[in-house]
């Protein structure tokens, strides 16, 4: 077959409806990518309007721009979009067009995941931009604090769009976690081991395995927040059980994460980035790996200096003192290693660079600031000023927007095709750094002076007229930098000056593929054996295009790739893709009905809308799957691996696990808040406690008994060639065993709406019963499967996830046994 | 996966212990324990063994990253994985001082 040919038989497997049409049915990661990136630069316009009315505001005392009711909307919205509608989206979209070209392969593990989350991101952020349109928007402040955000001093539907909103939205960076962790585990090519890696997916794998255990936290408060406000459960009230500082705790432990989930990309972009501009390889892989590992994982234990001023004893204070101190230290490793990498090439400063550039200028005077308000007595004097305000905004400009800017500037010949004419970054660049210098170095000063942060005004006594004057052009300099960038990359599109292939001499696989690339990315999947493959074999683009690769013979109209070993990336089996289809943005839309519900207040759709979830979830699965055993395929270059439906470890076995630590951490965030409650709030002992019963107990240990045991014997029983309709009925009576005994469990608990312990208990009840009734729908469904042909002892690849499910089923039912009886039975 | 873990057991740990012996304060803190040991109080003595468990823990897992059995043999996950031990032993020394010498509960 000629390299045109394959070409064209490719493009008609892989591409999505022409025209706009292709948009909602598409689940190619290079568009949902696009989309992604495209939203949020969307939303960057929006909270950057939203920056210049605070500027505009704040430009002079006694405004009379706007109000404080008006203000206080600009400020939540402007930090609420840039930290949720932008940044992580911006994130997002970058990982989803890259990954799957920078590591070899043809789309990430869960296309329709993409997508889906796609539409949540869309629906979600819709939502909010309604409310901001309507001047009903959030209020609170983008960390939400009750009890301002309660029922009673915030009764407007404001916060509502918060919690529902957000909450929607970040459906989106759950799901987009999962299938990053997963493609970069699983989804690679052939040969890429894990030390072979592009430095970008070691940076996007630690990313999403933070995402997957930094969002459950914020994700369960805004939960309890809500139901706070339409039912009463009174968690964060502490005249009846709960305590305000519950939130706090659970949102920065979302929090500070976030900051490190926002920066980490954005230096993986860095370190992808300056090597090829400076024509060099990254100094220190290996060190940089473990200071990014080491990096995430220290971020979890910082989330308390956020809450100096709380009142907090100094022994806790102190701990998060030192953990915020010690934070820097593999920070400065990335940052010598990357001083290092100059230092060994030929750096030029081309536009991507001057970036670069900026950012280290920015982020590092950030990151000392940051130190010191790691420092107790120092947090006490600035917190809640304008200087807090500078710090964040050196390190999220600093450490994001500048990075950022670069890997636009350097990907979009990839994705486009062509080459920048008019050189209106250049300027645009200088524009950006002194107006941002000038606007955020002011702040320092007008923090250290006393200027608080969120005021809507201030009078020419206080003596910070001139420094605000100065803030708000610096302000306005930075918006036309912005907005000149974005005029440049539309002119862009409108200007057809082709760029060469590979026009920075990258090593870096997505450089391989055509310019722009089509839809499969590659005509066939290399063979890795260096972690730039291009630079040591720069032929390779072409090799691939003649179909020397892996998976060069189009297969009928199967979308076809390849998935290897974790550790050694050898090839271990053959991946069939869904197509392009209607159910992502059908699902979202239906998910999103259940949000629209509840902020709406009309109680009985939202269950309704759960039921058309769950309806459209299993048409989603069923689609996947085959009638007949297919065998080993053969796979290109005299390699047969089995195909995906033929193993013991499918894609959804490994996308179970990772969704599952990050319900775990919801789970857990919620048994931290039942433990803070109960040592730290107010209002306890609670007035009435739950009678222990041990019909309860003995229903739930036999429905343990089978979750634990059925899916494993309907696998091993399959496996042997025996029918396991029998042992997925065991299971599904366990599940349904479990919901019953959660029922009565709740039935004998204290009112909810009486204090927090009772509420407590509903919740938790009720997450087990909800994770009762999801198992339950797994076996249903496998017992469908089975009936209708689609499991043998060969395609035992769904079965195995039943077991998965099950075992976490039988686990969070016996911690919330524990969690409600024995505190119970020992008092 | 095993490579994979070798790389963040050991920060891992720390996280953990770091959770485990802040909820220790808190609970100490609400319900203090009676009676002293060499006149120091109960409470300090209790998170003083925290604290030396939560280092011998991590003495232990960078002995098992180093050994040749259950260490990794690879360059590169060698290098990430006892990098992350002594990360992860560094951790817990600098972030829990403090229960040696600041008041418990002020
Ligand atoms: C485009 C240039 C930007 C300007 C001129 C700007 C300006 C400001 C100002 C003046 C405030 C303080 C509002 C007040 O305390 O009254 C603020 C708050 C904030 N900004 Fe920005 N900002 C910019 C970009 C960003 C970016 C890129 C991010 C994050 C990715 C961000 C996140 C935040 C957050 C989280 C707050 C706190 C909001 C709150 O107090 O609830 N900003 N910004
Ligand atoms: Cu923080």
């Amino acid at each position: 077959m000629s390299a045109l040919a394959r070409h064209r038989r490719l493009q008609a497997i892989w591409s999505s409806p022409p025209g706009w049409k292709g948009l909602f049915s598409t689940v190619n990661h290079t568009d949902v990518g696009l989309m992604f990136l495209v939203t949020a630069f969307f939303y960057f316009l929006v909270a950057g309007v939203l920056a210049m009315l605070i500027r505009a505001q704040l430009a002079t005392p006694h405004s009379a721009f706007a109000g404080p009711e008006i203000y206080n909307q600009i400020f939540t919205m402007h930090g609420t979009i840039m930290m949720f509608l932008f940044a992580i989206p911006a994130i997002e979209g970058m990982a989803i067009y890259l990954l799957p070209k920078m590591l070899g392969t043809r789309d990430l593990a869960y296309p329709r995941l993409g997508a889906y989350g796609y539409w949540c991101y869309f629906f979600g952020g819709a939502m909010l931009l309604v409310s901001l349109l309507l001047g009903i928007a959030p209020d609170g402040g983008w960390f939400m604090y009750p009890p301002l955000t309660g029922k009673v001093y915030s009764p407007g539907i404001n916060t509502d769009f918060w919690l529902l909103g957000i909450t929607f939205v970040e459906i989106s960076a759950i799901s987009a976690a999962v299938e990053f962790t997963v493609s970069i585990l699983r989804y690679r090519a052939p040969g890429m081991s894990l030390a072979k890696m592009p430095i970008f997916a070691w940076y996007m794998l630690v990313t999403s395995l933070m995402i997957l255990t930094g969002f459950p936290p914020l994700i369960l408060g805004s939960i309890l927040l809500e139901l706070e406000r339409t039912f009463g459960l009174p968690f964060f009230q502490a005249e009846l059980g709960g305590d305000s500082l519950l939130w706090q705790h659970l949102f920065w432990l979302f929090g500070h994460p976030e900051v490190y989930i926002i920066f980490l990309p954005a230096a993986g972009l860095v370190s992808t980035i300056l090597p090829v501009m400076s024509s060099t390889t990254l100094l220190g892989y290996r060190y940089v790996v473990a200071a990014a590992v080491a990096l995430a994982i220290l971020s979890f234990g910082l989330w308390v200096h956020h809450m100096f001023t709380t009142g907090i004893p100094h022994m806790g204070l102190a701990f998060f003192s030192a953990a915020s101190t010690l934070v820097a230290v593999p920070t400065a490793v990335q940052v010598f290693a990357w001083i290092g990498t100059l230092w060994k090439g030929r750096p030029q400063l081309r536009l991507p660079m001057l970036h670069i550039l900026g950012f280290f200028a920015t982020f590092v005077i950030g990151g000392l600031t940051g130190v010191m308000v790691a420092v107790v007595p120092f947090d006490w004097q600035v917190h809640d000023t304008a200087f807090v305000t500078a710090h964040l905004h050196y390190v999220l400009f600093g450490g994001f927007v500048f990075p950022l800017l670069a890997a636009l500037y350097y990907w979009l010949p990839l994705a486009t095709g062509r080459a920048r004419f008019f050189r209106l970054g250049e300027l645009a660049f200088a524009l950006i750094f002194v107006g941002f210098h000038v606007t955020f170095l002011a702040m320092h000063f007008a923090g250290l002076m006393g200027q608080r942060r969120r005021i809507s005004t201030y009078s020419p006594e206080d003596g910070w007229t001139a420094i605000n004057l100065v803030s708000s052009v610096g302000g306005f300099i930075l918006a036309f930098g912005l907005v000149m960038v974005m005029i440049e990359v539309v002119l862009h599109f409108f200007v057809r000056h082709r760029a060469p292939r590979n026009p920075w001499r990258a090593g870096t696989l997505e450089w391989a593929s055509a310019m722009p690339p089509p839809a499969y990315n590659f005509a066939s999947l290399p063979q890795v054996d260096d972690r730039e493959p291009l630079r040591s074999d720069p032929d390779l683009p072409a090799r691939l295009a003649r179909g020397e690769g892996y998976l060069a013979a189009p297969n009928g109209m199967i979308r076809e790739s390849l998935a290897v070993d974790v550790a050694s990336g050898a090839p271990e089996h053959h991946v069939v893709y869904p197509g392009n289809t209607h159910l992502p943005i059908v699902l979202a839309a239906v998910t999103g009905l259940f949000f629209l519900a509840l902020l709406l207040k009309v109680l009985w759709v939202a269950p309704l809308a759960m039921v058309g979830v769950a309806v459209l979830a299993w048409h989603w699965v069923w689609q996947l799957g085959r009638r007949e055993d297919v065998g080993e395929v053969t796979v290109g270059r005299g390699l047969s691996l089995p195909t995906i439906a033929e193993v013991d470890r499918p894609p959804g076995w490994w996308g179970s696990v990772f969704l599952l630590v990050a319900d775990a951490t919801l789970f857990g965030s919620l048994l931290f808040g039942y433990a803070f409650l109960w040592t730290i709030a107010p209002g306890w002992p609670p007035p009435a406690w739950i009678e222990p019963s041990t019909i309860v107990v003995a229903i739930a240990g036999v429905g343990i008994a089978l979750s634990l045991l059925g899916p494993s014997l309907a696998v091993v029983v399959n496996k042997r060639g025996r029918n396991p309709i029998a042992a997925l009925a065991l299971s599904l009576a366990g599940s349904i065993a479990i919901a019953a005994a959660l029922l009565v469990l709740l039935a004998t608990a204290p009112a909810a709406t009486g204090h927090a312990y009772g509420a407590t208990l509903l919740v938790m009840g009720g997450y087990g019963i909800l994770h009762a009734i999801v198992v339950a729908l797994i076996a249903a469904f496998l017992l469908a499967r089975v009936r209708a042909g689609y499991v043998s002892p060969r395609r035992r690849a769904e079965i195995a996830i039943l077991p998965v499910w099950g075992a976490y089923l039988a686990g969070i039912a016996v911690v919330i046994l524990l969690a409600a009886y024995l505190p119970v039975a020992l008092s | 996966m095993t490579d994979v873990l070798r790389m963040l057991i050991a920060p891992l740990a720390w996280l953990a212990a770091f959770s485990a012996v802040y909820g220790l304060q808190a609970i100490l803190c609400a319900a203090p324990p009676e009676g002293t040991l060499a006149g120091i109080s109960m409470s300090r003595v209790l998170l003083g063994l925290a604290f030396a468990a939560a280092l011998a823990l991590q003495g232990v897992l960078l002995a098992v990253l180093l050994s040749r059995r259950f260490g990794s043999r690879g360059g590169f996950v060698r290098t990430v994985s006892i990098t992350g031990g002594i990360v992860g032993l560094v951790a817990t020394l600098w972030t829990f001082f403090p229960v040696l010498a600041l008041p418990l509960c002020r």
